[in-house]
């Protein structure tokens, strides 16, 4: 069991992952797939609605 | 295998054991049995042919813009309003896929994100993570799950909110086997353990597949007294039925509920029906115009409480490429 010290670092560890997940995690898929796309398609589709 | 075993002491001991195995497993590879699919796919066929995955009332609009195709690249933006029991939203959705690797994310108006990454080790074994990140604390969900699915038999482990300090969550072990061309067999447990105390399940399961793969029927009993047994049938080239009876019998409760339903797939269009024990009538007819427009109504109506829903919606998809364009090139498998 890891000391109390390390509980609370480790559960702030998750807690900073999780906000990081919770912000970059549609913003990575659309860097992967704005990268990796063939034909790599323009920005203003990518967002728009109706574009 | 004569060479080995008289050149490794280790080989030689173990010898016996090894011929056991392989004679075991060549026995086992004779029976000619095939995978029984996936415990969480157990009821797949009858959720299809079901509606009520797909009901939906108000008014909605999906607008989906395939961007790529190989690797497959998607983005969606779905609206929906005057829904009896949602609040209008709003959904921004975000899919890439390639043969190995599916990643998918989803926020709506309020901010909560839904996200999911599969990895495919290789086409049998998969490797899934679940999250679901929401602003209010306690909404918060993570869930780490590996599919593994043998030439006769399909295991899964799942993780729910793990919890890294103390071990804490909830845990799912399944095991599926095949038993004779048709039957297959399996239980599912599950591993509770929140703050000190631990508590263990196990359901059983049983499926049966006709030899023409043309009738399923499966059938779920949880300890706490649930049974659930399904029946889905292709009635024809075009048309699906299925049967869904849910029993409760718990010293507090007793319940059942029966769910009947058929699925039309003509070429343009889908049509769903539904019947139910507790009143409830429900279709839905998904019609498509284009290849790229298609138009949804809805409806149900609860006989016994009188009350009625209806729904109605577009799903409109663009792309970069033409049809044609599209055409020729084959999607990506994805692990799913």
């Amino acid at each position: 069991m890891p000391s109390e010290e390390n509980k609370e670092r480790i559960i702030r560890v998750v807690e900073f992952g999780r906000v990081v997940l919770h912000y970059g995690w549609i913003p990575f898929i659309i860097y992967v797939g704005y990268t990796r796309s063939n034909p790599q398609p323009s920005l203003i589709k990518l967002v728009s609605p109706l574009a | 295998m004569a060479s080995t075993s008289s050149s490794s002491p280790f080989a030689s001991v173990a010898s016996p054991l090894t011929n056991v195995y392989d004679r075991f497993s060549r026995w086992r590879s004779a029976l000619g049995l095939s995978n029984p699919g996936t415990v969480e796919n157990l009821t797949k066929e009858v959720k299809s042919t079901h509606l009520t995955n797909f009901f939906f009332d108000g008014a909605r609009a999906d607008l989906a813009k395939n961007l790529s195709v190989l690797p497959l690249f998607q983005v969606t933006h779905s609206f929906s309003l005057a829904s009896q029991t949602a609040p209008p939203t709003y959904n921004f959705g975000a899919v890439f896929a390639n043969n190995s690797v599916l990643l998918t994310g989803n926020v709506d108006s309020e901010g909560n994100v839904n996200g999911r990454f599969n990895h495919g080790w290789t086409a049998t074994s998969v490797t899934k993570v679940q999250a679901q990140l929401s602003q209010q604390a306690g909404h918060n969900m993570i869930h780490l799950e590996h599919d593994y699915q043998g030439s006769d038999y399909s295991v899964n482990f799942k993780a729910l909110n793990p919890s890294p300090t103390d071990f804490g969550g909830m845990y799912f072990a399944s095991y599926l086997q095949s038993v004779t061309k048709n039957l297959a067999i399996g239980f599912e447990s599950l591993h509770h353990r929140a703050s000190g105390m631990t508590d263990t399940s196990t359901s059983y399961l049983a499926k049966y597949t006709g030899s023409n793969k043309d009738w399923i029927a499966t059938a779920q009993l949880q300890p706490s007294g649930a049974l659930q047994a399904t029946y889905w049938q292709k009635l024809g080239d075009k048309v699906e039925a299925a049967a869904d009876l849910h029993l409760v019998n718990a010293p507090q409760r007793r319940d059942a509920v029966a769910t009947l339903g058929l699925k039309y797939d003509l070429r343009m269009s889908t049509f769903r029906a539904q019947l139910d024990s507790t009143g409830k009538v429900s279709a839905l007819l998904e019609q498509r115009f284009a290849p790229t427009f298609a138009f949804l109504v809805s409806g149900e109506i609860d006989h016994f409480k009188n009350a009625a829903r209806v729904g109605m919606g577009v799903m409109i998809e663009s792309g970069s490429m033409s049809p044609e364009e599209m055409g020729m090139q084959p999607p990506p498998q994805p692990p799913v």
